[in-house]
């Protein structure tokens, strides 16, 4: 017997089986996974040849982490700071790399293949090789006695993470190849008639920066910093991969301690995002 | 546009004409208004140039010393070119990448994921830009999730899961998730998909449906046609990101048959150092040019790629309207 669906139930069920396929696999590939490493992260993991075994520990894992672990702490903290410099460098880096090759000069099309060029392997061990042979430093910013004795002015807890994106300056720069390209799209969605009627009204180019491409951009801006933030979780950089997977197989530590240590990361990760989008998304007065 | 602007110049520039030569060099030169002039051009060409050398110093870099022999390479006259060109490096870096075989490894794996992203991706952004249904907000919300979830927080469970599955050591784990529209990125191509299909107009299906064509024929033999450029920088994109991706490959993949040219690429000193034997000699390992001759033979098939396709990777961000 079949019961008769009303065209709209029809219509969404054939969407629904559209998305399905994805639902499944969300289920059982990410969202299973999320809350199986949740409860793990909780509880002493023991792992046999056929059985996982889970025993229930509270905040045990969490608080190994931060208290008793002497290396997790120090890694976090380096990474926190480097991000903190290299997200900010890459989204700027990448709008003034875009607003350029949005100018009429000429090889427009070159200069935009060569700014792209690194996102078809700047995640891969190919970055690692190059920096582990001292290939992507900024040796023209370390030439600088100035830059030095600031750096040698700051605290060891900061002055580490400062040396280490400078050890690394191009392969930092080597993340906004996508970010760039979105800028430049962003920019062909103002009007050719905007700037007439700026110019119009007699703004200058730097009026004109600040007032109407800098607003239009906003939220592109904020698009990049989100997309930036996402993709240092990748990078061969991060050394939270390497603690997990360390961990996972460490016999005293375990799988329980490395689902804490990635879900300590995924929390960093949801406020970072959250901070830049109220930050980004602020409505500002402009007139 | 064109006409456009061709419209608006022709008037002035008949006025234009009797200007005194000094304002018209001056304009030449600092340009007018919104338009820049070939001075600010000039200066900006040369920032570009320069910002340009930095950015691709690294891989210049490469490509000089993979050329270099050891002669060269203490030689303190020889800055970029080495006095002649050094197959060797090449040669020892292809050996220790056990290259076909990784090449071969590599090919299959993101060919298989690319493929399966580029469908699967296009189908659910076809239901969430096409369709009303119950819900549709909450799971697009959860799609958006699963992009910003770090593959380092449910790697684990993965790993149990793999195993229970007794997919470990196979292909299954990079791929699976990729046929189902998750996996590396599959969130971004989805959208993509759906910002593209949303661009489309509606008259596009009801006229199909008319005829009486099913939803998946109106799918397959309508929408995906049309969705060419999209399928194309999904694919590509997709290809590529599984190529370099290092991380879960090295977690659900440990025998070394099955190992990708990135994963051999950080095993490399290692399986030199056992080929050549090189400890016995008290020789330094690894050179630095082979390390940077076995780079350069990872990144070479895609920057092969880069070069015929390059337009579709840099213009597909603004083909498939993603930004808007």
């Amino acid at each position: 017997m079949r019961t008769r669906l009303t065209l709209g139930q029809k219509r969404s069920l054939e969407g629904f089986g559209f998305v399905l396929p994805w639902l499944i696999g969300f289920l059982v590939f990410m969202a299973y996974p999320l809350f199986y490493s949740l409860r793990m992260s909780l509880s002493e993991v023991q792992v046999t040849a056929t059985s996982v075994n889970l025993t229930y520990v509270g905040l045990d894992n969490y608080r190994y982490a931060f208290l008793q672990d002497n290396v997790f702490p120090v890694d976090l903290s380096n990474f926190l700071i480097e991000s903190l410099i290299t997200v900010p460098l890459i989204v700027v880096f990448s709008l003034l790399v875009g607003l350029m090759i949005n100018e009429e000069v000429p090889g427009r099309a070159f200069f935009r293949a060569i700014f792209f060029l690194p996102v078809i392997f700047s995640t891969s061990e190919v970055v690692m090789t190059l920096f582990t042979q001292g290939a992507g430093g900024a040796s023209f910013v370390e030439r600088f006695e100035v830059f030095q004795m600031l750096v040698r002015a700051l605290p060891q807890r900061l002055a580490d993470p400062i040396n280490a994106v400078m050890g690394r300056f191009t392969l930092v720069l080597w993340n906004s190849g996508v970010q760039i390209l979105v800028i430049l799209a962003a920019l062909k969605t103002i009007g050719r008639n905007v700037y007439e009627a700026a110019a119009i009204d007699g703004a200058g180019r730097w009026e004109v920066f600040w007032k109407i491409i800098l607003p239009a951009l906003r939220p592109f801006i904020v698009l990049n910093a989100v997309y930036t933030i996402v993709d240092l979780s990748l990078s061969p950089f991060n050394p939270i991969l390497s603690s997990v997977s360390n961990h996972m197989f460490n016999v005293r530590t375990g799988m329980g301690y490395a689902s804490a240590i990635g879900w300590i990361y995924f929390t960093i990760v949801l406020i970072a995002l959250a901070v830049v989008y109220s930050l980004g998304m602020r409505r500002v007065n402009t007139m | 546009m064109s006409i456009q602007r061709d419209v608006l110049k022709r008037p002035s520039r008949g006025s234009e004409w009797f200007r005194p030569i000094k304002t018209r060099i001056r304009r030449l030169l600092l340009g007018t208004g919104m338009k820049s002039g070939l001075l600010s051009k000039a200066a900006l060409m040369l920032l570009l140039i320069d910002v340009g050398y930095v950015y691709l110093y690294p891989i210049l870099y490469m490509i000089s010393t993979m050329f270099m022999s050891r002669a060269d390479l203490i030689d303190p006259t020889i800055i970029w070119i080495p006095k002649a060109l050094y197959w060797e490096n090449l040669q020892m870096a292809f050996e220790g990448l056990n290259y076909w075989a990784g090449f071969q490894q590599s090919i299959l794996i993101s060919s298989a994921a690319a493929i399966g992203q580029a469908f699967s991706c296009a189908l659910a952004g076809y239901g969430f830009a096409r369709y009303d249904f119950p819900g549709k907000n909450l799971l697009f919300l959860l799609v958006m999730l699963t992009f910003v979830v770090p593959p380092q927080t449910i790697v684990i469970p993965l790993f149990l899961l793999f195993r229970q599955f007794g997919w470990l050591d196979t292909y299954l784990p990079l791929i699976v998730p990729e046929i189902l529209g998750l996996g590396l990125k599959g969130a971004l191509f989805i959208a993509i998909y759906r910002q593209f299909f949303l661009g489309l107009p509606s008259s596009l299906e009801e006229a199909a449906r008319l005829d009486g064509a099913g939803p998946l024929t109106v799918f397959t033999r309508i929408m995906l046609p049309l969705a060419k450029p999209a399928i194309l920088v999904v694919t590509l994109f997709s290809f590529v990101w599984h190529w370099n991706d290092f991380f879960l490959p090295t977690m659900f993949v440990r025998d070394k048959g099955k190992w990708t040219l990135v994963r051999h690429l950080s095993g490399l000193q290692q399986a030199l150092d056992t080929i050549y034997d090189l400890d016995r000699y008290g020789l330094s390992s690894v050179t630095e040019p082979v390390k940077m001759a076995g780079a350069f033979l990872v990144i070479v098939p895609i920057l092969l790629l880069y070069f015929f396709a390059q337009r579709w990777f840099t213009e597909g961000i603004e083909r498939t309207g993603l930004v808007e």
